[in-house]
């Protein structure tokens, strides 16, 4: 083994042009697969924070108009349960007008228990300007809204309801989420003024989960409804809902994935060729050590070495190229607001298995050429010269 | 002594649709230590013979015992084995390689057993390079030498495992008659200080004629084996 090793990475020095050529062949290779693979990922994990970041992954809610009355016992039972939730929040939602003046703007109110919704909706970071509500009556209000009324904070509105109910709010806070159906509807406030508002009596719309396993959401959710057990009670998660978005990251793995094969096999057949004609190169030699008593097990492994140390160069150079790539592409591809177009993101599973998938395609690569070399005798190179 | 090799009944058929029958049914006997010339026409069968003694080419019938090992009994591994210790090469093309040193090159059939390289591998080489003469170009590549350096080199390399048989074809066909000269001394001396069996093919009546027997071979049939020595007592 040491001998083959030897001889290898003098046969690779030897011919230095053409080791360069092969292991930049490689290189290139695993840098578009790098590079192919987390632009994609980056897409895709942009794609699911910017949907499901900031919003329920599972929710329980009723048709009974009277709302969930026993909302705490279940998310007693819930946070009881071992299920990975990261934030659960009853809440109480309803569509409003808000007024001011003489303009009003159609709203989306939004009551919750606020401290439980941070862990979801992060308000706190939300807010442009001024604080959370911490008395009855008092709302936070989209950016957009606040500009289109007119209103500045610690102003007093009007919420009014289609069926005439009117209630006098204190404004506390401007909220932006960078979403304009967000910043320009939603009034957020606590969950007694929310009920008050809407009529409930000692109970909830809605209890608003987030979890852990995003993926998971839809199991998740059926074992969140064995604990409710209650058919009255409606449990839904995010896959469900957004069913055409996921088929699309599903569309877009796979063409990934296309790609990502088709360049492997281009790399492997490059260097599969290559390395057949270093065979011929080197027959001579091949033959003289035969003559000498290497083995033919030896002779092969000769090959198949230097299929592993051009693998682990190109792979090496690749990952290299890649994230270089993957970094300018995140520097220079810039929103108007300075963010990267498609943020980055390193998944050094996927960046090492890449390395490794390339590795091994050098080595099948090098398997034709180890056999031809297995199969040469010493007879045919001194008769073929 | 006994004999090293020994061959018996072997023909020689190339080809498979056009037969064309290199050697016809050729027995002989090669003693331990002698230096043996083999002579003949391009074309007769020598270098076919020659391959046959060495066990790098197979006969098509007949028998071939090398060191008291019947060579068709062997496996691939065995055989590997035999030519690694008990033969050496010695091509007209001196076929070292050109990736390697000189002296790496001397060492290449040491390395091939699978053993470390000790101080007395190492001294054992030098030893070599110095009485082919080659102290001062050991470390140059192989490419890096003139043609009777280099074929000096393949002698010190077929020497290094200490092999009964050396095994030469026109060893010094691609050289000047002072390197000619040089090479076979070179290869008398060794016959004579370490017993070293030598089968050399040429086409220098002058050196044949300074071997212990000489082997001539016409159409691939041994026409004469004499001993010029004995004849000239």
């Amino acid at each position: 083994m040491r001998l083959s090793l030897q001889i290898a990475n003098r046969f690779l020095r030897f011919s230095k042009g053409q080791t360069i050529l092969i292991a930049l062949g490689i290189a290139v290779g695993v840098s578009v697969q790098v590079f192919i693979g987390l632009l994609i990922q980056g897409l895709q994990d942009g794609l699911i924070d910017t949907t499901i970041g900031n919003a329920a992954h599972i929710t329980v809610s009723t048709d009974d108009s009277k709302g969930i009355d026993n909302y705490s016992q279940i998310i007693n039972d819930i946070e009881g349960s071992d299920l990975g939730i990261t934030a659960i929040t009853p809440s109480i939602t309803g569509n409003g007008f808000l007024k001011n003046d003489e303009t009003s703007e159609p709203i989306f109110v939004k009551g919750y228990d606020l401290a439980s919704a941070e862990g979801i909706y992060e308000f706190a970071d939300r807010i442009s300007e001024g604080r959370l509500p911490r008395s009855n009556n008092e709302v936070l209000i989209g950016i957009g809204l606040a500009d289109n009324l007119g209103v500045l904070v610690n102003d007093t509105t009007d919420i009014f309801l289609v069926d005439g109910t009117l209630k006098e709010v204190m404004v506390v806070g401007f909220l932006d989420f960078n979403v304009s159906v967000i910043n320009n509807g939603w009034v957020v406030t606590g969950i007694d003024t929310a009920s008050s508002l809407f009529g409930y009596e000692n109970a909830v719309g809605t209890i608003e989960i987030q979890v852990d396993q995003v993926f998971e959401a839809d199991a998740i959710g059926a074992k969140v409804a064995q604990i409710v057990n209650n058919d009255k009670l409606i449990v839904d998660n995010w896959k469900d809902q957004n069913a055409e978005l996921l088929s699309g990251l599903n569309g877009q793995s796979i063409s990934s994935l296309m790609i990502q094969i088709f360049v492997l096999v281009a790399v492997v057949l490059g260097i599969a060729s290559v390395l057949a004609i270093t065979v011929i190169q080197k027959s001579k030699q091949i033959g003289i050590l035969k003559a000498m008593g290497i083995t033919d097990g030896k002779a092969s492994s000769i090959f198949l070495l230097q299929g592993f140390i051009l693998g682990i160069i190109g792979a090496a150079l690749g990952i290299l190229f890649g994230l270089l790539l993957s970094y300018a592409f995140a520097t220079f591809a810039l929103n108007p607001d300075g963010t990267p177009v498609i943020p980055l993101s390193i998944n050094y599973n996927f960046i090492l298995t890449s390395g490794m998938i390339a590795v091994v395609s050098a080595m099948i690569a090098s398997v034709m050429p180890a056999r031809r070399s297995s199969k040469l005798t010493t007879i045919e190179v001194i008769r073929n010269g | 002594m006994g004999n090293i090799i020994e061959i018996r009944n072997v023909n020689k058929i190339y080809g498979s649709t056009v037969k064309t029958q290199v050697l016809h049914d050729i027995s002989l006997d090669i003693e331990a230590g002698s230096f043996n010339a083999i002579i003949g026409e391009s074309g007769s069968g020598k270098s076919t013979l020659l391959n046959i003694l060495g066990s790098l080419d197979d006969p098509t019938d007949g028998y071939i015992r090398i060191d008291n090992r019947q060579i068709s009994e062997l496996s691939k591994k065995e055989l590997a084995l035999l030519r690694n210790e008990t033969i050496g090469f010695v091509f007209q093309f001196h076929y070292l390689l050109p990736e390697f040193t000189a002296i790496e090159n001397v060492l290449m059939p040491y390395k091939i057993k699978g053993k470390k390289v000790t101080g007395e591998i190492m001294a054992r080489a030098n030893e070599l390079m110095e009485m082919v003469g080659l102290s001062d170009v050991k470390h140059n590549l192989a490419n890096n030498m003139s043609g009777g350096q280099q074929q000096r080199t393949a002698i010190a390399r077929a020497l290094m495992n200490n092999p009964k048989i050396i095994l030469a074809d026109e060893p010094t066909g691609n050289l000047d008659s002072g390197s000619t000269e040089v090479i076979y001394e070179l290869m008398r001396s060794v016959n004579k200080e370490m017993g070293t069996t030598f089968i050399t093919i040429t086409h220098d009546q002058r050196i044949a004629d300074k071997a212990d027997r000489i082997i001539e071979i016409v159409d691939g049939r041994v026409m004469e084996s004499r001993r010029p020595a004995l004849e000239a007592v």
